[in-house]
């Protein structure tokens, strides 16, 4: 160190020119592999999560206009049957301000054609459209992602979705059926569409070789033959407005007035698309950022613990003159390089795990996803876990700054300031080994608080995931609640040109029916907000009430608004707003807010007579059917015996939606497992680590009972009983912050996507399994861990 | 004749460290009779403590027997031998060795509960015990860290007593402490003995290796030299002293 004096602004001869920052790093993986080992581990998996959810999360951003310029889709499908179709339509797009490129085209559109979703399904009735695959067209050109080697007669190509949700293959059966007649083609290929690719938008679009089209164009008939609009904007964001202005040019076009309109804009898809794919990337960073508090515990209770049992070392290093800066950065630098290490591993296996979780950001959205990692993000990831790591690594070193020589050299202060004899075995009823279990307890105060918050914090997060899972796949009450959708037993879509309210109360009487609605949406403007507005002629008969402040329109007057809505706009119950629709404006109060996912979460709700303020004579063309138990079959088949000439589709909902939101279950059930399994990796880890800890502190200790006559299987259980309390209190505050707060922390992820209250159901018994199944779990891994005491011999204390 | 508490065949110990083999107990034949206060000395790595460990079920020999009131205990398990020691045994250590997270009659009750008495009764014997070496109640609730050494061993001296052993094992009892200390710890001892207590002590002290009634000069793992000194009144008692050092300076202490 003397030469260190002699240039006191060089940083190396300072350190004495002898000390290399790795010596000490080598030395503590070399004296603490487990702990080492577990960090690394620790923080791989967080830098894994953590930048596979960022880099996804970017993705998806740009995601769908990406996409749409790739395809060279369009930013606006408008469709109709052609005996509706008008040029002015087609001029109206084209002239209209940012229009790029118009294409109009025949397709055959079948308003409810049944198709298996998923392979070996039954199939659900879905708006279908068909085009010919073989004509020519620039918007949307047929680009098939895979094709069959051999040409099919009866070739078909489908959606991309139908491959990775559905399951289908290239030669698979692909039946069709409408107006009870079956088609069966061959898949011959898979694309992509942003618009009509899921069945989200209520239209699935389907491409047949040429012979093929005709023929079903010829069987469908007339009414089936239909137009398509395709628009493409220079600027992707007009697309909602475009839609907008075209209701307001058109301001019949709704099913009621023209047959078979439908509409669609990139916007609607991406909010669709994109938000499970959002939640999703959301739960893994979350997840990620759990993991990097636990590594961070873990830090702090080495390094302190380091600096408790080496005190003495730490004086002789003082004694031989070592810097207070040298000696912090001995205990520092070991964790800094690991977390470097560590979470480069961490983002260079996300590189390598990003095709599969593509995979399944593809299954979601429905289209190819190729993401891949982001430099800016690996490397915010990696230099902010290790800045972390160096600060929380540094402020736990920090005690040495204060550290005398010779203090250290004594050992340090000793901090043995026992106010209390707890738990005195002369007094305290109860067996030896639990008293003395329950002493080792309160002696560890800190491991034990270390161990209980990263128990409570895989636990929370194991909750977490399992009651989304609960929701999302096993019962979905809560899930359709939250997304403001109803679930009725049979959907009726009502023939164009028909008196659906005379049909709503022939329905209402007839037999097994508990209650039956009307229901329509129509996209509105308010106070310059495009607003999805439903229409519903009866709210108390609605299953899901969605309304958690006030309550729903009474009067046509009256108007309920999303709490994202009202809060955009600056206002509450008891203010009044002015509604815009394609053919006039009406001024209404609102009496309520409540929630709904589509059009980013800005929605209102009207009643049927207060609709006729904005379109006149509107009726709304879909029937929500409400069953009383066990009569639905019989009742489809009524009801399409009875009213079939009036009836365009008929629908069984709940499979449908069952069949709809499986996908979010299977990603769901994928976090899960991802998180359940890195739950247990830490529960064995920390385990590990604190007990073997535990065990190389209380050597002495140990070695002292071994003396007095204990056997090694009583301190084991001793050991394992001391454990026992802490992870019980750390699983049962996990668990119940779990439970208490799943919903709460969901509102706040959600809140953006317009979900204001979630009321997710807590599965009370599965939780209380999987909590139990944890505390098994630990003991069972602190039994097996605790078997080291076994090399503990009383000559321990002759020895050391 | 005294029955033989504790009797050794060819007792042998052998310690490898990084392939050299080092024989710290050759073929050692020995026999301690019930009631006496033998004394191990010799110089440092002759043998001593491996010797005492060996003796009280601590470590396991190489080769031989050891015979524990008449049980060969040799091939005891590691579970048996710590029910062994629990019923048979006290041990007295240089470092009291005193569980830190626990008080003075804790400590003490620690051993004495695992012999699943009677809690109360054990209690009583225990402050019975604390009083009769001089630890006051006052001493009982607090921590080792809280206690001077010499109170420390006086209630390590407790802990081994508590279970009635037959033999108590002392390694160096004397060695961190003061003289004022060493002999109140150094009393309490021949107190003990006097009321029929059998006690094996390593020591290397001449004042403290006084207090037994028979040394054993241990060189090389053997036993070089045996000495009956009777038992203990006073330090000058019948040249007691004097003979002590004869027979060390005949060791080639």
């Amino acid at each position: 160190m003397g030469d260190g004096g002699r240039d006191s602004t060089n940083f190396w001869p300072k350190w004495g020119g002898k000390l290399n920052v790795l010596n000490p790093a080598s030395y503590h993986y070399k004296k603490s592999k487990s702990t080492a080992v577990f960090l690394f581990i620790l923080i791989m998996i967080a830098g894994l999560l953590m930048n596979l959810g960022l880099s996804s999360l970017t993705d998806m951003d740009g995601f769908y206009a990406d996409k749409v310029r790739e395809l060279h889709d369009p930013h606006v499908s408008i469709t109709m049957n052609s005996a509706s179709y008008k040029a002015a339509y087609r001029d109206f797009l084209s002239s209209y301000p940012g229009v790029q490129e118009v294409e109009t085209e025949r397709v055959i559109l079948l308003s409810s054609a049944t198709i298996p979703f998923y392979k070996y399904d039954l199939g659900y009735g879905i708006r279908t459209m068909v085009l010919d695959a073989d004509a020519a067209r620039n918007i949307a050109p047929v680009k098939l992602i895979e094709a069959a080697s051999i040409e099919y007669k009866d070739g078909i190509y489908i959606p991309y979705t139908l491959k990775v949700r559905g399951g289908y293959e290239l030669g698979d059966n692909f039946p069709v059926t409408y107006r009870d007649k079956q088609y069966t083609y061959r898949v011959a290929g898979f694309f992509e569409s942003t618009l009509m690719g899921t069945p989200k938008l209520d239209m699935l679009k389907l491409y047949l070789s040429q012979a093929s089209y005709l023929q079903l164009s010829k069987d469908a008939g007339p009414a089936a033959q239909g137009t398509l609009m395709s628009a493409i904007l220079t600027d992707s964001e007009q697309s909602g407005t475009l839609l907008m202005d075209y209701y307001r040019a058109f301001p019949q076009s709704n099913e009621t007035v023209i047959p078979g309109f439908w509409a669609a804009d990139t916007h609607m898809a991406e909010d669709g698309g994109a938000f499970i794919v959002y939640f999703v990337s959301l739960i893994l960073v979350v997840f990620a950022a759990v993991m990097v508090l636990v590594s961070l515990l873990v830090i702090k209770f080495r390094v302190t613990d380091r600096i408790e049992t080496g005190m003495v070392g730490i004086g002789v290093l003082k004694a031989m003159g070592y810097t207070r800066l040298q000696i912090v950065f001995m205990y520092v630098v070991p964790f800094i390089w690991l977390a470097f290490a560590a979470s480069v591993a961490g983002v260079a296996v996300s590189c390598a795990v990003m095709p599969l979780y593509g995979n399944m950001v593809s299954a979601l959205a429905g289209l190819v996803w190729n993401g891949s990692a982001h430099a800016v993000f690996t490397l915010a990831c990696v230099g902010m876990v290790t800045f972390l790591v160096f600060a929380v690594a540094y402020l736990s070193a920090a005690p040495i700054y204060r550290l005398h020589p010779v203090e250290a050299l004594r050992g340090g202060i000793k901090s043995h300031n026992f106010k209390r004899n707890y738990l005195p075995l002369s007094r305290t009823r109860g067996g030896v080994h639990w008293l003395l279990a329950c002493k080792t307890t309160l002696a560890a105060g800190r491991q034990n608080l270390l161990l209980g918050c990263i128990m409570a914090a895989v636990t929370f997060a194991s909750v977490f995931s399992v009651i989304l899972y609960y929701n999302t796949a096993m019962d979905k009450t809560a899930l359709f609640r939250m997304l403001g959708s109803e679930t009725p037993d049979v959907g009726i879509q009502v023939e164009s040109g028909v008196d659906s309210l005379q049909l709503l109360a022939a329905i209402r009487q007839m037999a097994g029916v508990n209650k039956a609605i009307l229901m329509e949406s129509i996209p509105t403007v308010i106070q310059g907000q495009n607003v999805s507005t439903e229409i519903i002629d009866q709210f108390e008969y609605m299953d899901n009430q969605t309304v958690y402040e006030g309550r729903y329109p009474l009067y046509d007057n009256e108007i309920a608004v999303t709490g994202k809505l009202a809060g955009l706009l600056g206002k509450t119950i008891g203010d009044s707003i002015k509604v815009e629709a394609v053919n006039g404006s009406y001024i209404y109060l609102i009496t309520g807010l409540n929630q709904s996912f589509s059009a980013e979460g800005k929605g209102a709700s009207l009643t049927l007579t207060g609709v006729n303020h904005l379109i006149p004579g509107l009726k709304g063309m879909s029937i929500n059917v409400y069953l009383q138990e066990g009569s639905k079959t019989a009742f489809m088949q009524e009801v399409q015996a009875e009213y079939g000439n009036l009836i365009r589709s008929l629908t069984d909902v709940n499979e449908s939606k069952e069949s709809g939101t499986q996908v979010y279950g299977s990603a769901l059930l994928a976090v899960m497992t991802v998180i359940l399994s890195i739950s247990v990796l830490v529960v064995v880890l920390i385990l590990f680590l604190v007990i073997k800890t535990s065990i190389l502190k209380r050597r002495r200790d140990v070695g002292i009972l071994k003396v007095a006559g204990y056997t090694s299987f009583q301190l084991i259980a001793q050991l394992t009983l001391s454990i026992i309390p802490v992870t019980i209190a750390g699983v049962v505050a996990g668990g119940a912050l779990g439970a208490l707060y799943t919903n709460a922390i969901l509102e706040l992820l959600l809140a953006d996507a317009g979900i204001s209250r979630v009321r997710f159901i807590v599965p009370m018994p599965y939780i209380a399994m999987l909590c139990t199944v944890i505390v098994a779990f630990s003991c069972l891994v602190s039994l097996f861990v605790a078997r080291r005491i076994k090399g503990v011999t009383p000559y321990v204390l002759i020895t050391e | 004749m005294p029955n033989k508490i504790l009797r050794t065949e060819k007792l042998c110990k052998t310690f490898s460290t990084g392939g050299n083999q080092q024989h710290v107990l050759k073929n050692l034949d020995l026999e301690i009779p019930e009631g006496d206060f033998t004394v191990i000395m010799g110089s440092s790595g002759s043998g001593k403590s491996t010797l005492l460990y060996a003796l009280s079920g601590m470590d396991k020999p190489t080769l031989g027997e050891i015979y524990f009131d008449g049980k060969n205990i040799t091939r005891y398990t590691e579970d048996q031998l710590a029910v062994f020691r629990r019923t048979h045994c006290g041990f007295v250590f240089q470092q009291t060795h005193l569980l830190d997270h626990m008080s003075l009659m804790d400590n003490v009750l620690a051993s004495g509960l695992l012999m699943n008495r009677n809690r109360r009764a054990l209690t009583a014997k225990a402050e019975q015990l604390l009083t009769q070496v001089g630890l006051p109640a006052s001493s009982w609730g607090k921590f080792p860290s809280q206690l001077s050494g010499g109170e420390a061993q006086r209630a390590g001296m407790v802990r081994a007593c508590i279970n009635d052993p037959l033999v108590l094992f002392a390694d160096e009892p004397t060695g961190a402490l003061n003289s004022a200390s060493s002999d109140s710890v150094l009393d309490v001892m021949t107190g003990m003995n006097r009321g029929g207590q059998s006690i094996v002590m390593v020591t290397h002290d001449v004042r403290t290796a006084l207090r037994g009634s028979r040394i054993l000069y241990l060189r090389d793992g053997t036993i070089y030299g045996d000495l009956t000194l009777g038992a203990f009144q006073d330090e000058q008692d019948g040249g007691r002293r004097e003979r002590l050092n004869e027979f060390l300076a005949e060791m080639g202490w």
